[in-house]
């Protein structure tokens, strides 16, 4: 009854390995076994979406899933962001984002909003305030309010379009995105001829059009 | 807290899901298993056999044939948000879908595990039962189609066999002069109802109401079906005056209890308020009306 079974993971992009009991969760698969501790447990009933993580592409709570179930699957952890291609080997825009915007402040919820709002960008790169609200609303933060964690996605989705847009319009790859945005709101250098594209509603328009480095 | 250990199967065909529920002891059906983990965490349920329905790929479906709208038993409430045809021609279901829970848990739970789940505050029961629906399980003896009337018992108890499984649930196609609403009322994301009115309207060819179904969410120990206010509907045309009687019928029928949410009477109230909106949005998806009170 208590037989382990073998199971392979493809977590963050790596094959991994472990033996767990049919009973082990995911989200305890991930911090325990794999020592992946940035998905966090929160609520234990499913409610907080701490544990959010990205299975064969979509959200689910890992706390809701047995890891038996994942076999085979691709799952990406908050521990994955740094190593996708838009964070060009520093923080992804979406952690830029809540440290640009101040969306944390204890920081429990953060790996699961994160993962939330990956999600999100990656069915709608250009997401308005309610579609944002919609999608962060299985994951509970007790400290912030939400208006922060709503404009740290808001910055992730310009800048990665405004990256998109300095890239020809095609998807940025790791070898010639880090002359954009990485600074920010504040380093923007083009004029990309869209609404908001350049640090969203926080910067004055006269930046906008003058198209130079500020 | 962890579940008690289990033993995990993972059939890949319906026929060897049915065998294994048959020849095992205390086995429980894992599909989407939004509602069952934390159940089995918290050692409510303590199943010997886990029996993990996630590998039979002939029951991920969702779709129109020979008369009804067929959800397997794999079909996730995403995928009922996602289809094209129910946002063309399933109001009730389309109100419903992004109302259930939150998206994480679209993306695992299922329509059909909802339903065998039996809670009251579930909300697709009260769709099935607006909408004459079924339900179909596979037994050792073969299938057995269990109208949605004769399904719910008591909460999470239904007339489910122990071993059958369920397999899809269905609706009949709606008719040219059919529309369906659900409304809901919750107090944020990802509770589940106070109170829920699902309403399907069939119009004759002279505008009558032909047909009314009612079922309403978290005011009895079943979702339960408004009859009184069905009957006050059918043979009528729709008007604003006949949606507000009908709204007080189905108040009246109700049988909701107080709790830390609101007491029993505002619930009530609440079915009265919701019921009228949920005909006013059906009469006008039928194409029959234009709402003109919204209470």
């Amino acid at each position: 009854m208590t037989d382990e079974r073998e199971l392979t993971l493809t977590v963050n992009g790596t094959e991994r390995m472990i033996e767990v009991e049919p009973r082990r969760l995911l989200v305890h698969a991930l911090r325990e076994n794999l020592d992946l501790t940035g998905t966090h447990i929160g609520c234990d009933t499913g409610n907080c979406g701490a544990c959010t993580v990205l299975v064969d592409g979509e959200p689910i709570k890992s706390c809701l899933a047995f890891a038996v179930q994942a076999d085979g699957s691709e799952i990406l952890t908050v521990e994955g962001m740094e190593e996708l291609p838009a964070a060009a080997g520093e923080l992804h825009p979406l952690q830029e984002g809540f440290h640009e915007e101040h969306g944390l402040q204890c920081g429990y919820c953060t790996p699961g909003m994160i993962i939330a709002g990956k999600a999100l960008l990656d069915e709608n790169p250009d997401p308005d305030e309610d579609e944002i609200r919609e999608a962060i609303s299985g994951n509970l933060c007790r400290c912030t309010g939400y208006q922060n964690i709503v404009r740290s996605i808001e910055y992730a989705a310009d800048e990665l379009e405004s990256r998109a847009a300095a890239d020809g319009g095609t998807p940025i790859d790791s070898t010639n995105s880090s002359s954009l945005g990485a600074t920010g709101s504040e380093g923007k250098s083009i004029d990309c001829g869209l609404e908001n594209c350049c640090g969203g509603p926080g910067v004055g328009s006269g930046d906008h059009d003058d198209g130079g480095s500020s | 807290m962890k579940a008690a250990p289990f033993e995990h199967h993972e059939p890949s065909t319906t026929d060897e899901a049915v065998s294994l529920l048959e020849s095992l002891e205390r086995p429980t059906i894992l599909a989407g298993g939004q509602s069952l983990v934390p159940m089995l965490r918290f050692r409510l349920a303590r199943p010997e056999t886990v029996i993990d329905i996630n590998g039979i790929d002939a029951l991920d479906y969702l779709r129109e044939e020979a008369g009804f709208l067929r959800i397997g038993a794999l079909a996730r409430h995403a995928d009922v948000a996602d289809a094209d045809v129910i946002a063309e021609s399933y109001g009730s279901f389309a109100d419903t879908a992004p109302l259930v829970a939150d998206p994480q848990i679209r993306n695992r739970g299922t329509v059909v595990g909802s339903i065998t789940q039996a809670d009251p505050k579930g909300d697709w029961g009260s769709v099935l039962l607006a909408h004459e629906g079924a339900v179909v399980a596979q037994g050792p003896d073969g299938e057995r189609v269990i109208p949605a009337d004769e399904f719910f018992l008591l909460p999470y108890d239904t007339t489910l066999e122990e071993s059958e499984l369920v397999t899809e649930v269905r609706v009949p196609t709606p008719d040219a002069r059919e529309g369906s609403a659900y409304h809901k009322l919750k107090r944020k994301t990802g509770d589940y109802a106070m109170a829920g009115v699902a309403t399907r309207l069939v119009f004759d060819e002279d505008g009558r109401i032909e047909t009314a179904g009612i079922g309403m969410t978290a005011v009895d120990i079943t979702n339960a079906r408004a009859r009184d206010a069905e009957d006050r509907l059918e043979g009528e045309r729709p008007s604003s005056a006949l949606f507000e009687e009908a709204g007080e019928l189905a108040a009246e029928e109700s049988n909701p209890e107080s709790d830390e949410h609101g007491d029993a009477s505002y619930k009530e109230r609440m079915i009265d308020v919701l019921t009228q909106r949920a005909l006013g949005d059906a009469a006008e998806r039928a194409g029959v009306v234009k709402r003109t009170v919204s209470p």
